[in-house]
């Protein structure tokens, strides 16, 4: 076989890892090496899905001894299998990095022979790029659960990132869909990940020169739709894996139906809004100060299809609301719905100069389609009609702008990564 | 009312040295255009302004000094916009930045500050998109060769990024546009006047090869189910198609 064919098989196999971020390492250039890493995170490319390439991402082989079910590498499915050798993964990535393509290497695996088998697989390629190639460009690998800790951890010194898959939300799901894998046989290997990054962490703190430990953290992913789990329950796992398991991004993917079989629901298109509330949600987690609980809860466990998840929590909570631009507080602005962390930011360096008016805002490039119902510019109410909860929510729905266009369900300015991952107008 | 036409020879001590002088002449500048675009107006009354780069230095350390580096940054980005009026745009803008010092960046009120401030972000927008975007080719003679053409002035902003990342190489990039290319001999980069296209027909059969592999995977990876081409275009807009590998 061919090397196209190779590459073609092999990352058709990888395109439903959601992941492409290349940002979060500062890696230099090494005396007689190859290239770098930006800490900003650079896209090279967007396919025709409208999804952001910043890494060459591919399995290194699609041959795999499980059978789970929502995977469409299942031993059972017959289809063209294909393994790279580690020298075509190294001189793919360093040929297409010279000719600027790439950031660097996304590089995943079915599990051959034995999982340790291939973690030894991709312990050897990341070796020779880093110590063979001196390259110096970003790796995101992934550690193969079930594999020995000592493999696993060996090739976190070569990685930007590693992460391992949850895929299945909960145990029960995974017994059901992959029988063959283990709840454990996941959340350990992030564990010993996570502790190694931390005592890098705090090493590097200590000492001047000290060995690279997975720098960019690590990252995990979740199928969103192949299993009877809710939002709620979802949002309270990433919410634990933020903070107990210091974990740096967790990504959600729409369940696309890959193979025929009864245990898996029977749908005609991913679920991309529900994917995209998540995002929405976990964006919420992350940076504007909000828990799982105070979105969700066990009456309401799942996300409003008509109304991102800032804007249905503001409308159960109108008793905090209008909240005054020019005193609120920093955390008290992130929680009004339009406003994102930039427009924060800008109005509380503004207000240092003097106070903002309503114009003032627009300004500033600040969306008050949905702003403009829960706040007032030196006391003065700009949304025109009285603050009740079915009123504002009726405008936010179906009402029109200022501008008289329509409202987009997808008007939340959202950070870099999400935009490239927010599949924003598909067909819902 | 004579109008005063500044006219300087399009560079950025230019600039700054037609700044400098409408501090010192009585008569201040309503239009500083690069003498080649400027065509004779009536009541026009020119002032040449001869770059001089004692004024401009003069100009350049009081900007960082009473001013502040970032407002620099801001200007010289803003001079590689080569919008219309620009000069003009960056003259006010100082002006009252050498009144308030550097306090100006938190007046995000003021429409010369925030014009000043999209024009910055649209050319640091289009260097950062095009960091990603530039395809170099090799050709014959070990070089690789990446031609494109920006609607910014960006070559200069883009040069260090590859130079501190493509050490090992010989490459060039070259601005088809405005006949301008960057060279870099695994040493230092230099900016020099370049007309034509060197790619074709220099292309090495290594080169051809992996052009098809990277096509064969840019179409492998994309997601059926999923075909979004408006969200593509957006970032990537169909203007910079015609120097992907991937979209040519």
């Amino acid at each position: 076989m061919d090397l196209l064919d190779k590459l073609n098989i092999l990352s058709a196999a990888a395109k439903y890892d959601v992941s492409c971020s290349s940002s979060g390492s500062k890696r230099r250039n090494t005396p007689g090496g190859i290239g770098n890493a930006a800490v900003s995170g650079i896209c090279h490319s967007w396919s025709d899905d409208g999804r952001c390439i910043s890494l060459l991402k591919i399995l290194f082989t699609n041959y795999c001894i499980y059978d789970c079910e929502y995977c469409v590498n299942r031993s059972s499915n017959d289809l063209p299998r294909a393994a790279f050798t580690p020298d075509e993964v190294v001189n793919l990535t360093v040929n297409f990095y010279r000719r600027n393509y790439i950031e660097g290497l996304f590089l995943s695996s079915a599990v051959i022979k034995s999982p340790d088998y291939t973690m030894e697989l991709l312990l050897q390629t990341v070796r020779k790029l880093r110590e063979e190639f001196k390259f110096n460009g970003y790796i995101h690998l992934k550690a193969i659960p079930g594999a020995d800790y000592s493999l696993i951890l060996a090739a976190g010194r070569y990685a930007d990132r590693m992460s391992v898959n949850i895929e299945l939300p909960s145990q029960k799901s995974l017994k059901l869909l992959a029988p063959q894998k283990e709840m454990n046989a996941i959340i350990e290997p992030m564990r010993e990940i996570g502790t190694m990054i931390k005592n890098n962490k705090e090493e590097k703190n200590s000492k001047k020169k000290v060995l690279k430990f997975v720098p960019a953290g690590q990252s995990t992913q979740l199928i969103v739709g192949a299993s009877p789990e809710s939002d709620f329950h979802i949002l309270k796992l990433s919410e634990g894996l933020y903070n107990k398991l210091s974990m740096k991004r967790v990504y959600y993917s729409a369940y696309v139906p890959v193979n025929n079989t009864p245990t898996l629901p029977a749908i005609k298109n991913p679920p991309l809004l529900r994917e995209h509330r998540l995002y929405q949600a976990d964006w919420l987690l992350r940076f504007y100060g909000f828990n799982a609980e105070e979105l969700l809860d066990n009456k309401n466990p799942n996300f409003d299809a008509d109304l991102d998840p800032k804007a249905n929590w503001a409308l159960n909570h109108l008793e905090v609301f209008p909240l005054e631009i020019n005193t609120a507080s920093y955390q008290q602005l992130l929680r009004i719905p339009g406003l994102g962390v930039k427009s924060a930011r800008r109005i509380m360096s503004a207000r240092k100069t003097g106070s903002i008016d309503y114009d003032d805002l627009k300004n500033f490039g600040t969306v008050l389609k949905r702003a403009r119902y829960f706040i007032t510019c030196k006391g003065k109410y700009y949304g025109g009609i009285p603050i009740r909860e079915d009123l504002i929510k009726s405008r936010l729905i179906n009402g029109k702008s200022e501008t008289g266009e329509q409202l987009s369900l997808f008007q939340e300015p959202v950070g870099k990564e999400t935009r490239s991952l927010a599949f924003l107008e598909s067909g819902e | 009312m004579p109008l005063y036409y500044y006219l300087y020879d399009g560079s950025f001590p230019g600039l700054m040295t037609a700044i400098y002088q409408a501090y010192y002449y009585e008569h201040k500048p309503n239009y500083i255009i690069s003498s080649n675009k400027y065509q004779p107006a009536l009541f026009a009354e020119k002032v040449i302004i001869k770059t001089d780069m004692k004024k401009f230095d003069r100009v350049y350390q009081a900007v960082k000094k009473k001013i502040s580096n970032r407002s620099l940054q801001k200007i010289y980005y803003a001079y590689l916009s080569e919008l219309d009026d620009i000069e003009m745009k960056i003259y006010r803008y100082l002006r009252m930045g050498f009144t308030i010092g550097k306090k100006i960046d938190g007046h995000l009120s003021n429409k010369l500050v925030l014009k000043l401030n999209k024009i910055y972000n649209k050319v640091s927008g289009e260097r950062h998109r095009l960091l990603g975007l530039l395809r170099f080719r090799k050709i014959a003679g070990d070089i690789y060769y990446a031609p494109f053409e920006p609607d910014h002035n960006v070559i200069t902003l883009m040069a260090p990024h590859f130079a501190k990342r493509l050490v090992d190489q010989n490459w060039i990039i070259h601005d088809l546009k405005r006949e301008k290319a960057v060279i870099y001999n695994q040493q230092e980069w230099v900016l020099t006047d370049l007309k034509k296209r060197l790619d074709q027909g220099r292309l090495t059969a290594e080169e051809i090869e992996y052009q098809e592999l990277w096509r064969g995977f840019f179409d492998s990876v994309a997601i059926e189910n999923r075909k979004n081409s408006r969200l593509q275009r957006q970032f990537m807009p169909e203007r910079y198609w015609k120097y992907l590998i991937e979209k040519s």
